[in-house]
């Protein structure tokens, strides 16, 4: 019954097609907006959704540096350490070369034999003591954790060999491939070998942006100063407390350093993420402004064309046309508009999709979203001239008689 | 038949009220050619949509072909004027956008007929008129008389039993005039009850009834009486208008 009808009404709309043109041009544009936009949210929803395989949330960093001549450091971070690791709620404290999820890190690369040859193998690494697996809340799935007397003693020139270390799991394929890695042996970029002693499941490092981010080592080393960087990790609910706490003491405990940042985690991992959650909510307000003013644009041509058949849908109405028929005229005649510009948009959006993915190595669009993107514009449309196809079948069938 | 009984309708504006009908009755039977004549003002319109279903009223009754029509819902009200009335308008209304076969074939698709059973309706009203050979131009590239035979084509094609026409030739020289009133003629005496409101005493006087309207009410109700076969003169419908 439906597509009976079309076939007139299709033909009055190309009579005067030039409002519908340009509302299908707008649908068009729509579409592919808002098909690669969400695309593109998704992924950067995606991205700083991934597990860290950190206990993140209740995880905060402390920074100090010393500055006077008669600084310790060795004495000054076993006493920051022994006074963090004392404080109740405190589940662990280590002392560290680096902040995961901060932008900030070292990186080795690794070879598979002594020679240094070929591409290597990169790693992020970060010196802890035999707390770092603790206090990082990552799951230790082989091997074991290091023993108090493997730290190594602080050394700015990293002159000591590396004997055993922990890689993750990704690091581990990177390296061995699918061999269980515990116990084999890599060489450093001097040539040095160091042995696999155990194996994490996840741990995200420094940068949220470099593909490698799972390839992560922990090295058994106490950082050097006169800089230290504590991680502290509390019990779920206390983090804020005890940065509080920490702060208090820290910065009053010993004179010849100064306390420089006590944050939680989290805050270096948004502030990380600032640029992607900028990105999607920046598409995110284009798109919705976009289906807006399409929106508007569907309505204002609906309501256009239904002032100017006043008379015409009065005399429809006069020779028989029901209420229903009327609204289901400008129903159709809708959605013959958006459909036109969804099939044009869905060309763009393939388009665009293509030369987005060709120009920033992105996957390809996925269909999924272009035909929800097409349901939602249909949608868009249908409700956008419900009301004036309502107000449409209101037009009293006299009009027919009494307009001249 | 269709049969109005004491039927009053009032307009109600902030300023004024109009009483377009008062105490209004009046009825037309099967097969009967009604003219309507009156002033400017006197409501001939408004009878006339009160007939055509177009407007209700606010006392007395209105049965149209047996069916009180007071109480109807607006569907049932619109499947009437559907079946039962051809409304034929002094400005044609003929739907700009669709050719003349599209525009007769308006009425027939709010029926939900079969497109063969509309094809061949629309086909025979367009002959009938004289306008056979044009189902495929649009509104726009016709005269208005030849628009007009149009409007009749579409209002005939239901085939209803009612044709109600608001001043046909009101916008027609009085060639094209007669052309109508000469298809009218034809189409009462293929047994539909036709009743025409015209400003013109000429036309009305072909007619087989005349009915004035003063002032909201039947005022002269002049009864049937065979007319003179000389009042006939049929203009051929093929010339010319240039059909
Ligand atoms: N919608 C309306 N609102 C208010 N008053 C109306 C309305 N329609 C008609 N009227 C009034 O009702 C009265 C009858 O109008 P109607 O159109 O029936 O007259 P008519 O006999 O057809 O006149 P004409 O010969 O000029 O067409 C007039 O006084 C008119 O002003
Ligand atoms: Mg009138």
């Amino acid at each position: 019954m439906i597509t009976q009808d079309i076939r007139p009404i299709l033909s009055a709309l190309l009579r005067n097609r030039t409002g519908a043109v340009l509302v299908a041009l707008q649908v068009a544009i729509a579409l592919a907006v808002l098909v690669n936009a969400v695309y593109v949210v998704k992924q950067r929803v995606d991205k700083i959704g991934r597990p860290t395989g950190m206990d993140i949330e209740n995880i905060f960093m402390v920074t100090s540096a010393g500055f006077a001549a008669d600084y310790d450091h060795a004495a000054t971070t076993a006493a920051d350490l022994s006074w963090l690791r004392s404080q109740p709620g405190v589940r662990a404290a280590t002392l560290t070369s680096g902040l995961p999820l901060s932008g900030g890190g070292s990186q080795n690369t690794l070879y598979p034999t002594p020679e240094v040859k070929g591409e290597g193998t990169s790693m992020n690494y970060f010196d802890v003591d035999e707390s770092g697996i603790d206090t990082l809340g990552v799951r230790l799935v082989a091997g074991r954790n290091f023993r108090a007397d493997e730290i190594l003693p602080e050394d700015p020139t990293y002159r000591k060999p590396v004997p055993g270390f922990i890689v993750t799991r990704t690091l581990a394929k990177a390296l061995f491939g699918t061999e269980d890695a515990v116990g084999k042996v890599t060489y450093d970029g001097l040539g040095r070998p160091m042995t696999v002693i155990g194996v994490i499941d996840h741990m995200q490092g420094s940068w949220v942006d470099w593909d490698k981010i799972g390839q992560v080592g922990l090295l058994p080393r106490r950082a050097f100063g006169p800089r230290a960087l504590y991680l502290v990790r509390t019990a779920p609910g206390q983090r804020d407390a005890l940065i509080k706490s920490a702060e208090e003491h820290l910065s009053v405990s010993e004179p010849r350093r100064v306390l420089q940042y006590v944050r939680s985690l989290d805050y270096y991992r948004d502030r990380s993420y600032q640029a992607d959650r900028n990105m999607a909510i920046f598409l995110v307000t284009v798109t919705a402004l976009l289906g807006c003013v399409t929106a508007l644009g569907i309505f204002a041509l609906a309501t256009f064309n239904v002032n100017l058949r006043t008379r015409q849908i009065g005399t429809r109405r006069a020779i028989g046309a029901r209420k229903a028929d009327i609204v289901r005229y400008f129903m159709v005649e809708n959605w013959l508009v958006t459909t036109a510009g969804v099939l044009l948009g869905a060309a763009l959006a393939l388009g665009v999709g293509y030369s987005l993915s060709r120009a920033y190595q992105l996957p390809r669009l996925d269909l999924y979203y272009l035909v929800g993107g097409v349901v939602a514009l249909w949608a868009t449309g249908q409700v956008a001239a419900w009301q004036p196809s309502r107000r449409a079948a209101k037009i009293s069938p006299s009009v027919a008689t009494r307009t001249v | 038949m269709l049969a109005m009984r004491h039927i009053s309708k009032v307009f109600r504006t902030d300023l004024i009220e109009t009483h377009a009908l008062r105490d209004f009755s009046l009825e037309v039977a099967e097969g009967d050619f009604v003219a309507v004549t009156g002033p400017s003002g006197s409501g001939k319109t408004t009878f006339l949509n009160v007939a055509g279903l177009l407007e209700g009223f606010d006392t007395g009754s209105y049965q149209l072909d047996g069916v009180d029509t007071s109480g109807l819902s607006d569907d049932a009200r619109s499947r009437l004027r559907n079946e039962k009335i051809g409304f034929i308008f002094q400005s044609f209304n003929l739907i700009p956008d669709l050719d003349i076969f599209d525009n007769v074939d308006v009425p027939l698709r709010y029926r939900r007929m079969k497109a063969a059973d509309r094809r061949e309706r629309i086909t025979s009203a367009l002959d009938l008129v004289g306008l056979g050979s044009r189902a495929h131009h649009m509104p726009s590239q016709l005269s208005g008389g030849q628009q007009q035979r149009v409007a009749i084509a579409r209002a005939i094609a239901g085939d209803p039993k009612f044709l109600l026409a608001d001043e046909p030739t009101g916008n027609l020289d009085s060639l094209m005039a007669r052309q109508v009133m000469d298809l009218l003629e034809q189409i009462n005496e293929m047994g539909t009850t036709i009743v025409l409101v015209t400003h013109d005493p000429e036309l009305a006087r072909r007619a087989q009834r005349n009915v004035q309207i003063i002032d909201g009410q039947v005022s002269d109700y002049r009864p049937y009486e065979p007319h003179a076969p000389a009042a006939r003169e049929p203009v051929p419908l093929a010339a010319g208008a240039g059909a």
